[in-house]
């Protein structure tokens, strides 16, 4: 099983899937699609969707040992688009409109972690109080 | 490209992030960065997650963000001043012109006070917002991507189209798929396209004073 999101490709070393619906491990929830398990819910940046972990449930279960997020559940709450190639197994998610959404509204540069060609971590809000010119280009 | 006139600018609240979109990574992006000898920001970024946050369609792409992480200006289709580049077809290319960079000098010395920045207003506006097709195209586009990166060609060359299909106004899609073919054939395309657009705006006006 192969996720793609945000920046990576994340190859997933357990998961549970049956038909349409990927269950990813909580404790590889994070590398694989970037969100974080926490006892208030999955958390992406500010954005947190509450998730009942003491009971199973559509968006968590568990076995006893691991914990089972319903990672195409999650993105469906969140109108996340998401891409299957169910031959390959592998699992393509968009970005999540809110973090759109509010870059549309309020006109403020979205927050995004991407590493520089040396390997060091780049940060969005690192630069506040610094003007920055952000540029794209491509070689092709 | 910009080392020239981030050194001119020289002001330690200055920052420039330079982002390369391109799917084969370090491998394809490295040599013109090194070419270039940057001391600001240099990103590689294969599955164009920059492009997709910030809503550009096309590269180059270019946001002013000010010290509270506004974005004041937006423009695409842009170069920051006069490039020079020796294309294997073409020879010798100059583009681009000084307006840009004026502009910028002008915003990094005034800040709020530039002629040049855009209200909340006019930033939205100019960043189209994705419907829910063209949401889709994105995590297809990274599908075909990530098939192509495993030397699976029909199954990128499927996912491309459909990115193609689902964001017509995306270039970023076009272009890049295109690449795959070798660069004249990619040269070729890209040109007729161009043409056939035909009255549609295909580069946003700087919109700065002076511009024709």
């Amino acid at each position: 099983m192969h996720v793609l999101a945000n920046d990576s490709v994340t190859a997933i070393s357990t998961s549970k899937s049956n038909g349409n619906e990927l269950w990813i491990a909580s404790d590889e929830l994070k590398a694989a699609t970037g969100f974080d398990l926490k006892p208030e819910g999955a958390c992406l940046g500010e954005l947190c969707v509450p998730i009942r972990q003491d009971a199973d449930n559509e968006l968590y279960e568990s076995d006893g040992e691991t914990g089972w997020v319903n990672a195409t559940a999650l993105a469906a709450k969140l109108n996340q688009p998401l891409i299957t190639d169910t031959e390959e197994g592998v699992w393509s998610f968009g970005a999540v409109p809110s973090e759109r959404a509010s870059t549309l509204e309020s006109a403020i540069a979205p927050d995004f972690e991407i590493a520089d060609r040396g390997g060091k971590t780049i940060r969005m809000k690192d630069y506040r109080g610094k003007k920055v010119l952000l540029v794209t280009w491509a070689s092709w | 490209m910009w080392q020239a006139l981030y050194e001119e600018i020289n002001d330690p609240n200055f920052e420039i992030i330079c982002v390369a979109e391109d799917t084969m990574g370090e491998e394809a992006a490295g040599e013109w960065f090194d070419a270039t000898n940057a001391s600001y920001v240099c990103i590689v970024d294969p599955s164009h997650m920059i492009s997709t946050l910030f809503g550009f369609i096309n590269v180059p792409a270019a946001v002013w963000i000010d010290e509270d992480g506004r974005i004041v200006r937006h423009n695409e289709g842009t170069y920051a001043a006069k490039h020079q580049l020796e294309h294997k077809l073409a020879g010798t290319i100059k583009f681009g012109t000084d307006v840009y960079s004026n502009a910028l000098k002008d915003w990094v010395a005034k800040g709020a006070d530039s002629s040049f920045v855009w209200s909340p207003e006019e930033v939205r506006n100019h960043l189209k917002p994705h419907t829910e097709e063209t949401a889709l195209a994105d995590p297809n586009f990274k599908m075909g991507a990530y098939f192509k990166s495993v030397g699976n060609d029909a199954k990128a060359r499927h996912y491309f189209e459909e990115a193609q299909r689902l964001n017509p106004d995306s270039w970023n899609y076009h272009r890049q798929d295109w690449t795959y073919d070798g660069e004249v054939e990619a040269g070729k395309r890209w040109y007729k396209k161009n043409q056939d657009l035909d009255g549609k705006l295909y580069y946003d006006k700087l919109e700065l004073p002076g511009e024709k």
